[in-house]
């Protein structure tokens, strides 16, 4: 019974060094969001604290790290899908699009 | 014929073959995991097209001048912290003790009514300034209707997950208790977690 509560107790102190991190991840998308460099680099920079965040979410908190790899791959697909309506749709803001509806 | 035969036995024997379980979860926990899929979808695509009327609007003001930086950073906080007590609730409830599961499920409704709380204030300072979902006073409609759009929509998700909360605290303090329940509830709270992500970086930070 003892050995059980620790094990519990380990878990209770994986979540707050999970949400430690996360909140490292939010300072630095933070940082990113205030300094002044080219905005393709922070669109990137922040792409990736995004990404890493999401990650954490998912593996410690929705622990993906204890189900099958069927059900871990399942989840790619929103990510997949949300890729390819961007690749087909960014394009048309490239400027050269003529019929692309211009505001104000 | 005999390879078709072993080919038949190869796939019956595989996951896929019938009477097992392939992705290893309950059914509950599946069709929770299929809801937040269809969920991500459509937060993504108003996340593109908020990306996409971005793009090819000429100018777009500065996030720092519309909104309240200071406050959308507590609002993530809220947020991020509230998800790690709903982990805890979710390991509280796994090693059956439903008295500390409701008290992190009490905490973590805390969290989201902080966070609701704080988007109204939000809401109703940016309305009270002159932005509409159709006008506002910074000169580009667009933002204004992403910004109702996208965090009204992700507001009522966080509205829609304090209730389901409420239900799972309420059942687990009165002993009819699954773990699964709390796990399920658990998933929702942080999807709605991983979208306002996407959200603050995305829409307030780039």
């Amino acid at each position: 019974m003892a050995e059980h509560h620790d094990q519990h107790a380990i878990a209770y102190k994986t979540y707050v060094m999970t949400w430690v991190w996360l909140l490292v991840l939010t300072a630095l998308a933070l940082g990113v969001g205030y300094t002044q460099i080219n905005e393709k680099l922070k669109a990137f920079l922040l792409v990736c604290t995004t990404l890493a965040k999401i990650l954490v979410i998912a593996v410690m908190f929705m622990h993906l790290r204890y189900e099958k790899l069927n059900l871990i791959l399942l989840t790619f697909a929103p990510l997949v899908l949300a890729v390819i309506l961007f690749s087909f749709t960014f394009p048309e803001t490239l400027g050269n699009a003529t019929h692309v509806l211009r505001v104000r | 014929m005999d390879s078709s035969i072993a080919e038949q036995q190869r796939i019956l024997a595989s996951d896929w073959g019938g009477g097992k379980s392939p992705f290893g979860t309950s059914w509950s926990k599946f069709m929770m995991w299929i809801f937040i899929i269809s969920d991500a979808l459509t937060f993504a695509a108003f996340l593109i097209t908020y990306g996409f009327v971005r793009s090819i609007s000429p100018e777009w003001p500065k996030q720092t001048e519309v909104f309240n930086m200071v406050l959308i950073t507590f609002m993530t906080f809220m947020l991020i912290s509230s998800s790690a007590v709903m982990a805890m609730a979710v390991a509280a409830a796994r090693a059956s003790n439903p008295k500390l599961a409701v008290r992190f499920l009490a905490l973590t409704i805390v969290g989201g009514w902080i966070f609701l709380g704080s988007q109204s204030f939000e809401w109703a300072t940016l309305i009270e300034e002159g932005a509409r979902l159709t006008h506002n006073p910074w000169g580009v409609p667009q933002i204004s209707a992403a910004f109702f759009v996208i965090t009204g929509f992700h507001g009522f998700h966080v509205f829609s997950g304090v209730v389901i909360l409420a239900i799972v605290a309420l059942r687990a303090a009165l002993g009819k208790y699954s773990a699964d329940g709390v796990e399920n509830a658990g998933l929702y709270w942080h999807f709605v977690d991983v979208v306002w992500v996407f959200v603050f970086a995305f829409f307030y930070l780039l």
